[in-house]
């Protein structure tokens, strides 16, 4: 059960990431960064690391998503 | 051509790669170097020696203090980096090209909506609690899982969050101008403050008294240590955040 979950997760998180490399969209791009954050955050609580996945979390999934965000909202929305 | 030259670029780098990854020991194993020189100490004797029941936080603050000193410049000076950047960026000469660059950006930029009442309800509702689990966090940091980095970057988010709810004229009393300097400076100034009363008390620059008679102190000073890099780390991510936000 568990290496399934782990399965799980780094399928999720190969899907993101590559989704991130091709999106021209640079919103859903931040986006599912974020929610490759969030992925690498379980798969970093699930290995044992509770403090590392709560670094990710905070950061990874919510501060660098806004900081993207704001940089979005600066300059442009699609990718040139 | 361009693509079979990426291909054999990709190949090439890959290949030695994961030749070093199949030579590395099997994940877990426990003879290697790794779990049998060093870790096993911190494992067995860590409680005792670092004060921490959390070995994580031991190990950072106490084994590896030094480390985490320069983590915290490293941090401090991306910070500066970063604000350079964002400075000299706006010191622009206000050419036409400029001008031109500006209104296709603001064209092509979402139109900024007002918050929607149910988030600025929402955020309004759940500040004290992030506020007090951040404490929670950098507070019991040596116990349970957390510490300054985490704690930090909870009240940073928290304060981006009050900053677009409520504007920041609002939350500019959270991080007055004066004290600004000091707030992104903090972690790196505890640890210089801490380290110096180390030296007094043990004769090296960041030691932990290990003396049963001075527990008290060694408490303490992971606790200062603590809250310097969490009040540090907020700083950052707030005034990064500020300065990428500033009109």
């Amino acid at each position: 059960m568990s290496a399934v979950f782990d399965i799980m997760l780094l399928v999720f998180l190969i899907v993101t990431a590559l989704a991130v490399a091709r999106a021209k969209d640079l919103l859903g791009a931040a986006i599912l960064f974020s929610s490759y954050s969030l992925m690498m955050c379980l798969l970093w609580q699930h290995r044992g690391a509770p403090d590392v996945a709560m670094t990710e979390a905070a950061v990874g999934a919510g501060i660098t998503t806004v900081l993207f965000l704001v940089a979005i909202g600066r300059t442009t929305r699609r990718e040139k | 051509m361009k693509k079979a030259f990426v291909a054999a670029l990709l190949i090439l780098t890959a290949m030695p790669l994961l030749i070093g990854v199949a030579a590395l020991p099997p994940h877990g194993d426990p003879d290697t170097p790794v779990h049998t020189h060093i870790s096993a100490r911190y494992l067995e004797e860590g409680r005792e020696e670092a004060g921490a029941d959390n070995i994580v936080t031991g190990v950072l603050l106490n084994y590896r203090g030094l480390d985490t000193a320069g983590e915290v410049t490293v941090i401090f000076t991306a910070l500066m980096a970063g604000l350079a950047v964002l400075i000299s960026h706006k010191k622009q000469p206000e050419g036409d090209a400029a001008y031109d660059a500006a209104e296709a950006a603001a064209e092509d930029a979402p139109v900024r909506a007002p918050v929607s009442p149910v988030v600025s309800f929402v955020v309004r509702l759940l500040a004290p609690f992030i506020a007090l689990f951040a404490v929670y966090v950098i507070v019991n940091g040596h116990v349970t899982p957390g510490g300054g980095f985490q704690g930090g970057a909870i009240l940073g988010a928290l304060f981006i969050a009050l900053t677009i709810v409520l504007g920041r004229e609002r939350t500019r009393t959270l991080m007055p101008r004066l004290a600004q300097p000091w707030m992104q400076g903090a972690a790196l100034l505890t640890f210089v403050g801490v380290g110096i009363v180390g030296g007094a008390l043990t004769g090296y620059f960041l030691g932990f008294p290990a003396d049963a008679s001075l527990h008290l102190a060694r408490k303490l000073m992971m606790l200062v240590l603590e809250a310097g890099i969490g009040l540090g780390g907020a700083a950052v991510f707030a005034t990064l955040f500020l300065q990428m936000e500033a009109e």
